[in-house]
């Protein structure tokens, strides 16, 4: 196939057949930039009229090389990767700009062309394993489909899946070939998304936010694909994503996004550097740090929240959130322009003049009030709870299934206990049966004085333990202004109701929110806002103890530092206990004085917050840390731990070690150690001073230690 | 597929134990003596104490319900209260009658709902498109009675091009017992597919909203191709749902149709023994139909489970 | 074209109501062109069925010279096998089968919905309730009729149970499900974590997030209602003559059909006339419900 561009200089894209990529090279210009995106703009008519939600976005991709596009929700990343594509749905349309693949303008392509090029040029991975295959066809014929449009025939395409299926890490392919997507876990999805992308040999991958739903060990093995398939197939990639960390590990160059335009663009070693972005700087300084010792220091944080596309300020989009913003910011739309270092571009009024950005203040945090001697609030012995009821026979009990076996644990009052683990782990099960929700199996949990699950005990929880959801759209009932669902919590403690108003509008102040807020609905709120109004309405019960159940994961980037602050203040000026789960490593890092590692329903790390980050003795902590992304680009080359394989089902727990079948030290690199099969470790004082639940505690500390 | 089958038995047999103990009920549940309704006003004692005798009310109860239940097993339906004979011979006189026009318009409905949900959820013309909805929109809002007076006065009294009354049966003339159908199975089939067609449309238009639709175009599978092997497999389901439990009604409303149309079918003997109290007929007519649309259900889930892996490998 | 989800760029909202009270909803629903169609409507047919007495002193029963008579200036559907008059009929009929929807739906999704919402006070409860209203399913409605018809005789009191019992399971139905994903949601477990009472829960936090299906369904029965009334009433298990049905009409109209079209076109023009204004509102009601 020829397409013939517009353009002087008309250049052949593709090939004949399928499965050769050797593009034409005709002119110099063409190889040496495979994309070029000039001016991209995309739109939204919708009925409040237009949303300029891709900006004139100019970028460009070399053969070979991994492009970062980062931002947070709202900044246009995702909508400028389908305009590459041509695929934003309606009622979005690209209105401008030009976006030249091997120098054609594939904004002008006929449809046809098009869909040539799809697939063969440029391919797509998506963000959700879970939706993005098709769940009645089997995801051979799924990868198969992808060589047959583009005229393979069937036998040769069959063939040609099993090999990619293979490339990307499918154990088992033959078998697993004519499976459907169900059969699959998210990571193994991601990969078979990954296949399908690759079966027709692109010559540029589209990743938008490719590990986003998946877990930090499968989030590394899927990286480490991509970087496998870059290194040996020459693929560019555009790695669409929100998180640093992946951009300092993965990335060649980053174009940093806001308000649907380019801010800031240039090779990741200067951007993470020295940004010249107010909104780059402080972004990068707000993240908490696997390394964070700045224990009792708050989090620089970035007030207000990123703006609605639809609602966009004058002037430059970052304006009314920054600190050096001065009166020509909100007057005039900053260009990008050329900075001190080659390739480093950067949009900002301000800094163009030369002016350095000055270091965030950290604010430190209040003294944190011990009310004489730490009291234990929470103390759970030996806890386990069975989740199988739900699919309960009509004529037999089902298996009991512990998502939570056999736990022990204890909260101090103005301490916060850090539990940490991947999704399926069995965290949120714990704190929801701590709370009441889950009912335990056996075990039992103790609140202050009082066994929860006693008649007595239930109200005594309530006015002790509250819980703070993920989700704080959720959370709040739609239907109910935040005054009324305060006051419904202050009604439940005894607050009369003629003091409720006042107690509500405090509430309201102590989370930083005010007044005004009072008689609004919850989808009149960003993210950030709405979980301060969860966490309002968990102190209204006037707890000593909360439960937080990854109260910042939901949140952008520059939420999470504000929510991150607030938390640690309350505690320190309430001297409340937190129990803070969190699956992100950092974040727990910087609130948490203990840490809890949590795998398959048992613990198998617990100690100091200090010694467990810079001393792991668990094999699955060491991993952990070693496959959380860190947002700095000196760390680019640390060793790294990426585990095989994905999380037994609690259903069917392996033998002896439940992390055995995982384990980079177990059997299965070690075939003598046959203990981690028969026997199950117990928890026990190790070297170091935290407990650790492995037959080989520390082995591996040093490889995975931070330096 | 067995298990899945096996795991659907408690309560398919739960439901049909329960028709047939209400069933049973039924003539216990009329106040008074039922066997003086039956007998009618003028009825001698002896006569009543027969009919007593015929419908089993002497005996215990549960003895009662064993005998029947044994008797529907092994083919004793029992005796017609009103005709003197027995209740299967007058149900197997009537069941082709029922049978030809529930399977036409059971094949109508399928082909009907399924085309014009297809052609709606998928054209591209707007044209098409509005064409389709605005036939769905007055079908669905019209019940087979009415649509069976449209045709009636259609090609009954405008036209006069198919006979809008009577019978013939397919087997013995199929030219002319074609014609005597179609119209009732036009007025049955038409407004039920109508639902099934709105059901795949909208499923259709959700499915195309669906991540997978993306990673197909991403991928350059041709609109067509999208369409057949993505967007259509995975819509079907909710039509075969819908077209299992409109098997349920397909029954009822031919009760109703055959009124219309004048056809003597089991419709009418249930009609005409529900308002003579000819409660042996109706009982054995109530399982019946209860029983044919719990079997329609489990139809349904198999193919279901032939379209979904899900289901089928879950 | 509602269906088509809006993409907005990387702010999409889940379908989700949004705050305000549940009656500035519902009003905003009957602003919409349907809503408007359907409460005009409405308001034309019950107004006529309830002043039908004032309107047409003369009662149903009424007869003129002629029978069987085609439509004329004083008869404008003609007249029936009496001699009555069609129109006047008509508008009786209507009364009728509005005095059975408007009574036996709302008995209907009473208890249906008490039954669905049986669960929530006891789960063993609940489950038997499900189970009698899976085995309600199972019967068709006109054979529901016919199984009525053979215990207490044909009659308006047989039309009103088969249109409550045939009710029954959509209601339970809906009302359950409502009731399983609301006790899911995270505002409710919140509450419970509070030590909120479980009626207040069930109050303030389950039912108005339930109600709004249940009313859309109420809307959409009220459809299914006519026609089981007019089902029933055409095959002779209907209302006792000489009282006007819609159906019973019909029934009789059927077989002057040939020579009397205006018999079945006038009848069956209204009830079209009744399902559209029901349809109408369930839609506009549908719309107000799930509105971003």
């Amino acid at each position: 196939m020829t397409l013939s561009s517009n353009d002087t200089g008309a250049t052949a894209v593709g090939t004949t057949a399928a499965g050769t990529t050797d593009g034409p090279a005709t002119n110099d210009a063409a190889t040496d930039v495979l994309l070029d995106v000039r001016g991209l703009t995309t739109e939204f008519h919708t009925a409040e009229g237009v949303v300029r939600a891709v900006n004139d976005v100019s970028f460009s991709v070399r053969p070979g090389q991994i492009l970062g596009i980062v931002g947070e929700s709202g900044s246009g990343k995702s909508v400028t990767a389908r305009s590459i594509l041509r695929m934003v749905r309606p009622p979005g349309r690209t209105t401008a700009g030009e976006v030249r693949y091997r120098g054609t303008d594939l904004l002008t392509l006929g449809d046809k062309e098009m869909r040539d090029l799809r697939g063969r040029e440029i391919a797509m991975v998506f963000q959700d394993p879970q939706s993005a295959l098709n769940p009645v066809m089997t995801v051979g014929d799924q990868i198969a489909e992808a060589l047959i449009v583009h005229g393979a025939d069937k036998k040769k395409a069959r063939e040609r899946a099993r090999e990619l299926l293979g490339q990307v890490g499918i154990p088992d392919v033959d078998r697993r070939l004519d499976d459907y997507p169900h059969q699959f876990s998210g990571g193994m999805r991601q990969r078979v998304v990954i296949a399908v992308a690759l079966a027709s040999k692109p010559s540029l991958l589209l990743a938008d936010e490719p590990t986003t739903a998946l877990d930090v060990t499968i989030q590394a093995q899927i990286l480490r694909l991509l970087a496998e398939l870059r290194d040996q197939l020459g693929i560019a990639v555009v790695m669409i994503t929100h998180d640093m960390g992946v951009v300092a590990e993965m990335c060649d160059e980053v174009v940093v996004m806001y308000g649907g335009r380019v801010m800031e663009r240039g090779p990741v070693d200067v951007i993470f550097g020295n940004p010249q972005l107010p909104y780059t700087a402080d972004l990068l300084a707000a993240m908490p740090r696997l390394d964070d010792v700045a224990q009792g220091r708050s989090l620089p944080a970035i007030p207000g929240s990123p703006p609605d596309p639809a609602n966009l300020p004058p002037g430059c989009p970052f304006q009314p959130r920054c600190r050096m913003a001065e009166d020509v910011c909100s007057q005039q739309v900053p260009e990008l322009l050329p900075r001190v270092e080659s390739g480093h571009l950067a949009a900002c009024h301000v800094t163009q003049r030369g002016t350095p950005i000055p270091p965030l203040v950290t604010a430190a945090a209040a003294d944190r009030v011990h009310g004489g001697e730490a009291r234990p609030l929470l103390q759970i012995t030996n806890l386990r709870v069975d989740v199988s009821n739900e699919s309960r026979g009509l004529f037999r009990r089902p298996e009991p299934v512990y998502a939570v076996d056999d736990v022990s644990l204890t909260v101090r009052s103005g301490e916060t206990l850090g539990l940490v683990g991947e999704s399926g782990c069995g965290k949120s099960t714990l704190a929801r049966t701590i709370v009441g929700i889950n009912q335990p199996a056996s075990g039992t949990i103790q609140v202050g004085d009082h066994v929860v699950g006693d008649k007595s005990g239930g109200d005594a929880v309530r006015r002790t333990v509250q819980y703070v959801f993920q989700d704080p759209y959720a959370s709040l009932n739609p239907r109910r202004t935040i005054r009324q669902s305060l006051e419904e919590a202050l009604a439940v403690r005894g607050v009369p109701p003629r003091e409720r108003d006042a107690e509500a509008r405090a509430l309201l102040e102590r989370v930083g929110l005010a007044e005004r807020h009072l008689d609004r609905y919850p989808h009149a709120f960003s993210g950030g806002q709405r979980q301060r109004v969860g966490i309002a309405r968990a102190l209204a019960a006037d707890p000593k103890l909360l439960v937080l159940d990854e109260p910042v994961s939901a949140l952008d980037v520059s939420i999470q530092a504000q929510i991150i602050n607030l938390l640690e203040s309350l505690r320190d000026e309430l001297d409340l206990g937190y129990l803070f789960i969190a699956h992100d490593l950092s974040v727990v890092r910087h609130l948490s004085d203990r840490v809890v590692v949590m795998y398959l329903g048992s613990f198998v790390e617990v100690g100091d917050a200090e010694a467990v980050y810079s001393n792991p003795q668990h094999p699955y902590t060491a991993a952990l840390l070693a496959s959380s992304p860190i947002p700095d680009t000196a760390e680019k080359n640390r060793e790294r731990i990426v585990l095989g394989g994905d999380l037994p089902s609690p259903k069917n727990p392996p033998s002896g070690c439940r992390f055995r079948t995982r384990c980079p030290i177990g059997p299965l690199h070690h075939p003598e150690r046959t203990i981690c099969i028969e026997q199950a470790p117990a928890l026990e004082q190790t070297e170091t001073g935290q407990l650790a639940a492995c037959h080989f505690a520390g082995e591996l500390s040093r490889a995975g230690a931070l330096p | 597929m067995t298990r899945f089958l096996i795991r659907r038995i408690p309560s398919v047999a739960l439901v049909l134990v329960a028709t047939s103990v209400i069933a049973f009920l039924l003539p216990r549940l009329v106040p008074g003596d039922p066997a003086a309704v039956v007998a009618g006003p003028d009825a001698s004692a002896e006569t009543i104490a027969a009919i007593r005798t015929e419908l089993g009310l002497d005996r215990p109860l549960v003895s009662q319900y064993f005998d029947w239940i044994g008797g529907l097993f092994t083919g004793d339906l029992g005796q017609s209260l009103r005709f003197n004979r027995p209740v299967s011979e007058l149900i197997g006189d009537r069941l082709v009658s029922t049978l030809e026009l529930a399977l036409l318009s059971g094949v109508l409905l399928i082909v009907f709902g399924i085309g014009l949900g297809i052609l709606a959820g998928s054209t591209r013309s707007r044209w098409a498109r509005v064409l389709v909805e605005g036939t769905n929109t007055g079908l669905l809002a019209a019940p087979p009675f009415l649509v069976g007076l449209l045709l009636i006065l259609l090609f009954g009294v405008a036209f006069r091009v198919l006979p809008t009354s009577g019978e013939v049966a397919v087997l013995d003339d199929p030219g002319i017992g074609i014609q005597y159908l179609i119209l009732p199975a036009l007025a049955l089939a038409l407004p039920m597919s109508a639902g099934v067609a709105r059901l795949v449309q909208t499923r259709m238009l959700a499915v195309r909203q669906e991540d997978f639709i993306d990673l197909a175009v991403s991928k350059g599978v041709p609109p067509r191709r999208i369409d057949v092997r993505h967007v259509l497999r995975n819509s079907l389901g909710p039509a075969v749902v819908a077209i299992g439990i409109r098997f349920g009604d397909l029954l009822a409303g031919a009760v109703v149709i055959e009124a219309i149309f004048a056809r003597n079918g089991l419709g009418q003997l249930a009609v005409s023994g529900a308002q003579s109290a000819d409660y042996t007929v109706v009982q054995v007519l109530i399982v019946g139909a209860v029983f044919i649309a719990v079997i329609g259900q489990l139809l349904t889930e198999v193919v279901l489970a032939a379209l979904d892996p899900r289901v089928r490998l879950g | 074209m509602e269906d088509t989800a809006h993409q907005v760029p990387e702010t999409g909202r889940s379908r989700r109501p949004r705050g305000g009270g549940a009656w500035s909803r519902y009003a905003s629903a009957l602003r919409t062109p349907k809503g408007m169609a359907a409460a005009i409507l409405l308001v034309v047919l019950i107004g006529g069925a309830l002043l039908a007495p004032v309107i047409f002193p003369g009662g149903y029963d009424q007869q003129a010279r002629g029978a069987l008579q085609g439509p004329s200036g004083a008869h404008p559907l003609g007249t029936d096998e009496f001699g009555r008059d069609i129109l006047v009929r008509t508008v009786y009929g209507l009364r009728t089968d509005l005095s059975l929807i408007l009574t036996a739906v709302p008995v209907s999704l009473v208890i249906g919905t008490l039954l669905g919402l049986a669960g929530y006070v006891s789960k063993p409860l609940g489950a038997v309730f499900q189970r009698v209203l899976d085995i309600i399913l199972g019967f068709p409605g006109l054979i529901l009729g016919i199984m009525i018809v053979l215990v207490i005789g044909t009659g308006w009191l047989a039309l009103f149970l088969a249109i409550a019992v045939a009710g029954l399971p959509g209601f339970g139905r809906m009302a359950r499900g409502g009731l399983l994903s609301e006790e899911q949601r995270e505002y409710v477990l919140a509450a419970r974590v509070l030590g909120v009472k479980r009626s207040t829960i069930m109050v303030r936090h389950i039912l108005p997030n339930v109600v709004d299906p249940l009313l859309v369904q109420a809307s959409v029965f009220m459809v299914i209602a006519i026609f089981i009334e007019a089902g029933l009433s055409i095959v002779g298990l209907g209302i006792n003559p000489p009282n006007p049905s819609l159906g019973a009409m019909l029934n009789v109209g059927a077989r002057y059909v040939q020579t009397l079209p205006s018999y079945v076109i006038g009848p069956g023009v209204m009830l079209l006339l009744l399902a559209l204004a029901f349809t109408l509102l369930s839609d506009a009601l549908n719309q107000a419900a799930t509105r971003r």
